[in-house]
C-alpha cells in the first residue's frame, strides 16, 4: 500500500551516552543534549547545507520546564542551525523518538522536503517527578469503571502482563541479567563508538575559595549497564508495583537522560550530496491496546508494520525492542516468536536505560550502527510499547 | 556566675557511643565535629563518615530529623586535629582500652582551645586515672561525661569529676547537658563502672546467679523481670542480645579486673564470673542482636531461645506461675514482697532473691558509690529504663521489714555474699523524705541540686518520699480538665489539663476545654494546654463506639460538631493558648496541637493524625488546618498551584503516618517553624507559660477565620485516587483503606467542587464531618474501631 512518491534514506545517526537519573547528566539540560546531537549529526554529513534541513522534529515525553517551549526549535537554534531551520516537538510517550523518524520519513516520502532531521531528547532528572511538574488526573477517569486503567503505573500494567502472558519472576530476573551482560559484552567490545558522540559534561561546582569551580569531564559511555547483574541478587528485590508480583526495579527499565538525531534524506539529495545511504524507511505502525496491558503493545504494532512491508518476522535479522519491563518484553517475544538471540543483542533499556521520548531516536542509532557493522543485516526492526497502551515499530531496510 | 558557653563540639571517636551522642547534638543545633582514624583506603573521613551514615539505617533513629547528619561535620586524627582548636567541649569516646586513650590524650592535649573541657564517655574507668594523661594545667577541665545507650533517648549522663575538675565549671557542663542536650545529670563517684552500670550490671549478675540456682529458663526469667516488675519489656536477656553478648562479657571482665581485689574489692566479687554458656556463645559468634543470633533467635517469624537443658535453641515461650503473677499484681509492696518471700514456687524466690540482693548491695555500697540514695534511684530509672529505683522498692515495701527480711536471709547464707547490711539501715524507716534523700558517706539527708537550671523543671522526677510537687491552684474543674495556675510562675496564665484516662479526648474534655477558654477569656491573659505524658491519644473511641452501636448517628455529627467548635475556640480565643506537648498526640490530640496559636514540644513528641486506623479521617479541623497550610504555602509558590502541598498532607493522613520526634513533627506541618522544640521535656512547662505570656505581651491577635481559601477540588481528589488505584490494585490496601483514603482526599480537597475555588473555613469543616460520618456508618469502620478498643492495635479489613 505504497502511495509514497519516493522513499526515505538514514544517512546518519548519533547519540549522547544514557546516564542514569541523577547521573552524570544531573545538571544537564535536555536542550543542550538536543543542541550537541544535533551539531554532532551535521558535522556527520560533510557538505551539507544546513539550510536545505526540511524540519527538526524531535520526540519528548514531558515536554515541560527544561524541555518544554517546543524545545526542537530551541535545541536547534542553540545548535546553531540557520534560523530558517524550522523546529516541532512531539509526543507519543516512549514512541516519541521512533515516531520523529516516521514523520521525518512520512515529509520526505510525500515529497514535501529532501533533508529531514528526526530527534529526541529527554531528561528524567530534571522531571521532579515520573509524571511532570504537575500531575492533575481527570476526575471521570474515576468516576466510570472502564476508565480507571487510563490510571494504572506502568509497573502495575507490567504486572498484569506478566499474570495475563504467564511471565514468571525467574524468567524476568533471568532476562534482566542477560540484558545487563549483552550490554556490558557490547561496551567492552566497542560496538556502541560509532554511536555514540561522547559527552563534556561542564559542572559548575562551589569552590573551596569562594570561586566557581568549572570542570569539565567527558562522558564516553551509557551509565546504566552493571557487570555484577546477578540472578540471586535480582531475586532479592521486592516487587514495587503489587505486594505480591514480579516486577522489581531490578527488571524494569532504567530511568535515564539521553538525546539523539538521525538524519534522513530523499533520493534527490543523496545525489546531490553524494551521501551514502545506511538504510531505507521500509515502514510505520502504530496501534492501541487496552491501557491495562500497555506493555502488549508491539503485539498488535509489529505485524501491521511487517505486512505493510511485505516481511516476515523471521526476516528480521535485528529487533529493538524497547524493555520497558522484562515481562512485557518477554510476553511479547513470546506472542510473536521472536528469535532472543536476535532481539536486543546489545542489551535494552533494563541495563542501557530509558530516557523515553528521546529511546526511538536513540534505538534508530544503534540500530544503525549495526547495519553498518553486518553487511548480511538486511532487515532491522524497533518496536516499544507506549503508556496509556500503544505499541508502535518502524522497519528499516540496509541498502 | 559566668555561664559557659559551649560553640562546638568535638566527638573523638565515631564508635557506637561517640557516633550518636554526635548525631544527638546535631538534633540540638550543636556544631559538632565527630572525628575517627583516617581511613587506611579512600576518604581520609572514611570511618566516620561510614558511622553517619550507618546510623541513618538504625531504628530508634538517632537523628530526630533527616536532614540532621549534614551538621556532622567529619574529620580524622590524621589530618585534622588543629579543628580541636575550634572546640569548647571535647568528648573522647573511643574504645575502653586506658593505654588507647591516654596515647590519644597525649595526641590531643597540644591542639585543645585554652579553657576548653575536655571530657571522657568512659563507662568504668578511673577518671583519675585518665586524668593524669592530660598536662597539669589541662586537668581541672577534665572529667567523665558517661552517657547511655542510645544516647538521644536515654536521659541518664553520669558526670565523674576529680579532684581536681573545676567546680563551676562542672555546674555550666550540667546545666548546659540538661537544657541543651536535655539530659538527666547523676555526679557520681570516681569508682568502678559509676553508679548505673555498678548497680545494673549486679543486677542483670544477681539474675544469672538465681537463674542457674534455681533451674530457671531465659524466656521464663524475662517473662519476670519485665515490665511485672517495672522494668523494660526487654527484661534481662533481650536486653544482653540487643546491648551485644561481647559487650556484656566485656563488662563482667571490667567488673573481675577492677572489682575483684585491691583499693576497691567488691565482697560480691567470686560472682563477677562469666557463665561458660555466655562464653560458648560469644566464642562462636553469636553476638545477639547484630548477629542474629544469641540468647535469642529468629527462625523464620518463630522466636527462639537457648536452652541450656537441650543445649539447643527451642521455641520462646514461657510462663508466669499463676501464684506468683497474683503476686505481682498486688497493690501493696510490702504484702507483694512479704508474699514473694514466702512462697515455695521457684518463680518466687527467684524474684525475693534479686531484689533481696540488689537490695544488699545497694545498701552497702552506697557510701562509696554514690552521694546519696536518691543518685542511685534515679541512675536507675533515667540508665536502665526500671520504673522504680531499688531504695524507693524497698522503702514503699517497709524498709524495717525488708531491712529484717534481708539480715535474716544474710545470716542464713541465701543472699549472694555474707557482707552485713550497714548500721545505718537499721536506725532509719527510710532513705528517702521531704527534707532530702539520706547520704551513707555524710549521715545526712541531701536535699536536690540547687542549680538554677532546674528551676526550669516545675515538675522534675521524683523519687517516692520526697516533698510533694506544688500542683497549683484550682481555679475550675469537670470529670475531663482542671483549669489552674502557678501563682509563683505566672498569676494570670492558666493552665489546662486533660485529666482523662490516656488523655483521651471525649465529650466532659470537649465541655471542659470550651468552659476553661472561655473562662481564660474573662480572667487569665493566656492559657498553656499541658499535661503530663502523653499529650493525648485522641478522641475517646468508647464514647463513639457506644453511638454507633446504638445508631445516634445525628448525636454523633452533634459530637464532632463540638469536636471542631473546641478546636476552633483553641485557635481563634481571644488569649493565646499555646499547646506544651509530651510523647504522644496523635488524632484528635494532634489536631488541638495544630489549631493552637503556639506549640511547645518535648523533642520526643510523637504526633500524627491516625484516623485512618480506625477507619475515620481527621474531623476535628486537622484536614482543614491541612487544606489552609496548603492555601498558604502556594500563595508563595509560582503558578499557585495548591495541590503539591495537598498531595504531601494527603499521604501523611492516608498512611497515618507519626512523626517521630517534634521536629519531624513541624517538618510534617503538624506544628510551625517558630515553634518551640526543647530537648528536656522537664522544661515545657516552663517555657509554654512564658511563651504565652509573651504573645499577650506582644503583637498576638487572635487569627481570623478565612472566607477564601483556594482549594484542589475534584481534580485534586481525582489525583489523589490516582495513587490509590495503583495501591489497590497492586493488593497494597483494601477497598475500605480506599474507601477511607479518598474520603480523607475528599475533605483536604474542600469537596467536590472545581480546581482552585475559593471556600471559607466552615465550608472544609463541613466537608470533614460529613465525610467522617459517612464512614462511621461503615460496617468495616465499626469493626476497626470495635477491635482498636479490644486490642490496642488496627484492624485491617
Amino acid at each position: 500500500m505504497s502511495k509514497q512518491i519516493q522513499d526515505a534514506y538514514i544517512v546518519a545517526a548519533v547519540r549522547t551516552p544514557v546516564a542514569r537519573r541523577n547521573g552524570a547528566f544531573r545538571h544537564v539540560r535536555p536542550d543542550d543534549m538536543l543542541a550537541t546531537v544535533l551539531r554532532e549529526l551535521v558535522a556527520r554529513v560533510p557538505g551539507l547545507d544546513a539550510a536545505e534541513i526540511g524540519d527538526v522534529i524531535a520526540g519528548c515525553a514531558m515536554p515541560e520546564a527544561e524541555q518544554g517551549m517546543n524545545v526542537a526549535r530551541i535545541g536547534l537554534l542553540l545548535a546553531g542551525l540557520p534560523d530558517g531551520v524550522p523546529g516541532i516537538t512531539i509526543n507519543r510517550f516512549c514512541a516519541s523518538g521512533l515516531q520523529a523518524v516516521a514523520d521525518a520519513a512520512s515529509r520526505i516520502r510525500l515529497g514535501e522536503a529532501d533533508v529531514m532531521i528526526a530527534a529526541g531528547t529527554e531528561s528524567m532528572s530534571a522531571m521532579p517527578q515520573i509524571m511532570g511538574n504537575k500531575v492533575s488526573l481527570n476526575p471521570e477517569i474515576f468516576a466510570r469503571a472502564e476508565n480507571l486503567a487510563i490510571a494504572y503505573g506502568m509497573g502495575l500494567t507490567a504486572e498484569k502482563v506478566a499474570q495475563q502472558w504467564k511471565v514468571s519472576r525467574e524468567d524476568q530476573d533471568a532476562f534482566a541479567v542477560e540484558s545487563h551482560r549483552r550490554a556490558c559484552a557490547a561496551i567492552a567490545g566497542g560496538h556502541f563508538a560509532a554511536e555514540i558522540a561522547p559527552y563534556a559534561v561542564k559542572s559548575y561546582a562551589p569552590g573551596a575559595d569562594g570561586t566557581v569551580r568549572i570542570a569539565e569531564r567527558v562522558v564516553e559511555h551509557d551509565e546504566g549497564p552493571r557487570p555484577d547483574a546477578a540472578v540471586d541478587k535480582l531475586a532479592k528485590l521486592k516487587p514495587v508495583f503489587a505486594a505480591r508480583g514480579s516486577v522489581t526495579a531490578g527488571n524494569s527499565s532504567q530511568m535515564s537522560d539521553g538525546a539523539a538525531a538521525v538524519l534522513l534524506m530523499s533520493e534527490a539529495a543523496l545525489k546531490r550530496y553524494d551521501a551514502k545511504p545506511i538504510a531505507r524507511f521500509a515502514s510505520f505502525a502504530v496501534a492501541g491496546v487496552p491501557p491495562e496491558v500497555m506493555g502488549i503493545g508491539p503485539v498488535e504494532a509489529i505485524p501491521r508494520a511487517l505486512a505493510r512491508a511485505g516481511v516476515s518476522m523471521a526476516d528480521v535479522g535485528w529487533t529493538e525492542l524497547n524493555e520497558a519491563f522484562a515481562a512485557q518484553a518477554l510476553a511479547v517475544m513470546r506472542q510473536l516468536e521472536m528469535d532472543p538471540a536476535r532481539v536486543n543483542p546489545l542489551g535494552g533499556a533494563i541495563a542501557l536505560g530509558h530516557p523515553l521520548g528521546a529511546t526511538g531516536a536513540i534505538r534508530s542509532a544503534t540500530l544503525m550502527a549495526a547495519m553498518q557493522r553486518d553487511p548480511g543485516l538486511r532487515w532491522g526492526m524497533i518496536s516499544m510499547c507506549i503508556g496509556t497502551g500503544m505499541g508502535a515499530a518502524g522497519l528499516f531496510e540496509r541498502v | 556566675m559566668s555561664r559557659l558557653i559551649i560553640r562546638k563540639v568535638a566527638v573523638l571517636g565515631a564508635g557506637v557511643m561517640g557516633a550518636q551522642i554526635a548525631a544527638h547534638c546535631a538534633n540540638a543545633d550543636v556544631p559538632v565535629i565527630l572525628f575517627d582514624l583516617p581511613a587506611q583506603e579512600g576518604d581520609p573521613n572514611g570511618i566516620a563518615s561510614k558511622a553517619v551514615a550507618g546510623m541513618k539505617k538504625l531504628d530508634p533513629a538517632p537523628f530526630a530529623a533527616k536532614d540532621r547528619a549534614q551538621y556532622i561535620e567529619l574529620a580524622n586524627y590524621g589530618s585534622d586535629l588543629a579543628r580541636l582548636g575550634e572546640c569548647d567541649l571535647v568528648i573522647e569516646a573511643i574504645a575502653e582500652k586506658m593505654e588507647w586513650k591516654l596515647d590519644l590524650y597525649a595526641k590531643v592535649a597540644p591542639h585543645l582551645k585554652a579553657g576548653a573541657i575536655f571530657a571522657s564517655n568512659t563507662s568504668g574507668l578511673s577518671i583519675e586515672a585518665l586524668a593524669a594523661g592530660m598536662p597539669v594545667d589541662r586537668r581541672s577541665q577534665f572529667c567523665g561525661i558517661h552517657f547511655f545507650n542510645p544516647p538521644r533517648y536515654m536521659p541518664l549522663v553520669e558526670l565523674i569529676p576529680t579532684a581536681a575538675t573545676d567546680a563551676a565549671l562542672l555546674d555550666g557542663l550540667e546545666a548546659w547537658l540538661v537544657t541543651r542536650l536535655g539530659k538527666s545529670i547523676v555526679r557520681a563517684k570516681d569508682t568502678p563502672n559509676f553508679v548505673a552500670n555498678r548497680v545494673g550490671v549486679f543486677s542483670i549478675l544477681a539474675v544469672l546467679h538465681h537463674t542457674a540456682r534455681l533451674g530457671l529458663a531465659f524466656d521464663e526469667v524475662d517473662l519476670l523481670t519485665g515490665p511485672r516488675i517495672g522494668r523494660p519489656r526487654s527484661a534481662t536477656f533481650r536486653t544482653a542480645d540487643v546491648v551485644g553478648l561481647d559487650t556484656l562479657l566485656h563488662v563482667l571482665g571490667t567488673m573481675q579486673a577492677t572489682l575483684g581485689s585491691g583499693e576497691h574489692a567488691d565482697p560480691w566479687a567470686r560472682h563477677f564470673i562469666t557463665p561458660d554458656w555466655l562464653q560458648a556463645l560469644v566464642a562462636r559468634g553469636a553476638l545477639g542482636q547484630k548477629t542474629k543470633a544469641g540468647i535469642y533467635r529468629k527462625q523464620g517469624k518463630q522466636i527462639q531461645v537457648l536452652d541450656l537443658h537441650l543445649q539447643d535453641y527451642r521455641d520462646s515461650g514461657g510462663e508466669v506461675f499463676p501464684d506468683v503473677e497474683d503476686i505481682l499484681r498486688l497493690k501493696n509492696p510490702a504484702e507483694k514482697f512479704a508474699q514473694l518471700a514466702a512462697h515455695t514456687h521457684p518463680q518466687a524466690q527467684f524474684l525475693w532473691a534479686i531484689f533481696r540482693d540488689v537490695f544488699h548491695y545497694c545498701a552497702v555500697h552506697l557510701a562509696d558509690i554514690a552521694d546519696n540514695a536518691r543518685d542511685i534511684d534515679l541512675a536507675m530509672r533515667w540508665g536502665f529504663g526500671w520504673a522504680q529505683g531499688p531504695f524507693e522498692t524497698w522503702q514503699a515495701a517497709g524498709w524495717r521489714d525488708v531491712a529484717e527480711m534481708v539480715r535474716d536471709d544474710i545470716a542464713h547464707g541465701r543472699a549472694m555474699a555474707e557482707v552485713p547490711l550497714p548500721a545505718w539501715v537499721f536506725v532509719r524507716a527510710g532513705v528517702h523524705a521531704p527534707a532530702g534523700s539520706y547520704s551513707a558517706a555524710e549521715d545526712m539527708l541531701k536535699p536536690r541540686s540547687a542549680l538554677a537550671v532546674y528551676q526550669r523543671q516545675l515538675y522534675p522526677d521524683r523519687v517516692l518520699g520526697e516533698a510533694p510537687d506544688d500542683r497549683g491552684e484550682t481555679l475550675w474543674e469537670n470529670a475531663g480538665v482542671r483549669l489552674w495556675r502557678r501563682a509563683d510562675q505566672d498569676a494570670r496564665i492558666g493552665i489546662v489539663s486533660i485529666t482523662s484516662k490516656m488523655h483521651a479526648i471525649g465529650d466532659e474534655v470537649m465541655d471542659g476545654m470550651l468552659e476553661a477558654i472561655a473562662r481564660a477569656e474573662i480572667e487569665l491573659d493566656g492559657l498553656v494546654i499541658w499535661q503530663p505524658a502523653p499529650f493525648a491519644v485522641g478522641a475517646n473511641l468508647q464514647q463513639v463506639d457506644a453511638a454507633c452501636r446504638a445508631g445516634q448517628f445525628a448525636l454523633l455529627e452533634k459530637m464532632v460538631a463540638k469536636f471542631q467548635r473546641t478546636s476552633m475556640a483553641i485557635k481563634h480565643a481571644q488569649v493565646p493558648v499555646v499547646v506544651a506537648v509530651e510523647g504522644m498526640a496523635l488524632g484528635g490530640g494532634c489536631e488541638f496541637v495544630m489549631h493552637a496559636a503556639h506549640r511547645v514540644f518535648a523533642l520526643e513528641s510523637y504526633v500524627g493524625l491516625v484516623e485512618a486506623g480506625v477507619g475515620l479521617i481527621p474531623a476535628g479541623g486537622g484536614s482543614k488546618e491541612f487544606a489552609l497550610q496548603a492555601h498558604a504555602l502556594a500563595q508563595r509558590a509560582a503558578g499557585g498551584d495548591v495541590f503539591p502541598y495537598i498531595q504531601n498532607a494527603f499521604q501523611t493522613i492516608a498512611m497515618a503516618t507519626v512523626a517521630k520526634s517534634a521536629l519531624e513533627a513541624v517538618q510534617f506541618g503538624f506544628g510551625r517553624a517558630g515553634d518551640d522544640v526543647l530537648f528536656n521535656a522537664h522544661e515545657i512547662l516552663h517555657a509554654a507559660i512564658r511563651r504565652a505570656r509573651a504573645l499577650a505581651e506582644s503583637a498576638w491577635r487572635p487569627a481570623l477565620v478565612n472566607p477564601a481559601v483556594t482549594v484542589a477540588g475534584r481534580n485534586g481528589i481525582a489525583t489523589c485516587e490516582m495513587l490509590l488505584v495503583n495501591m489497590a490494585e497492586g493488593g497494597f490496601i483494601s477497598a475500605h483503606d480506599y474507601r477511607v483514603a479518598k474520603a480523607a482526599a475528599t475533605a483536604l480537597c474542600g469537596g467536590e467542587v472545581d480546581s482552585g475555588s475559593q471556600v471559607g473555613e466552615q465550608w472544609i469543616l463541613d466537608v470533614e464531618r460529613a465525610q467522617f460520618i459517612e464512614l462511621l456508618k461503615t460496617e468495616k469502620t465499626q469493626q476497626r474501631i470495635a477491635h482498636m478498643l479490644e486490642t490496642g492495635k488496627p484492624l485491617r479489613n
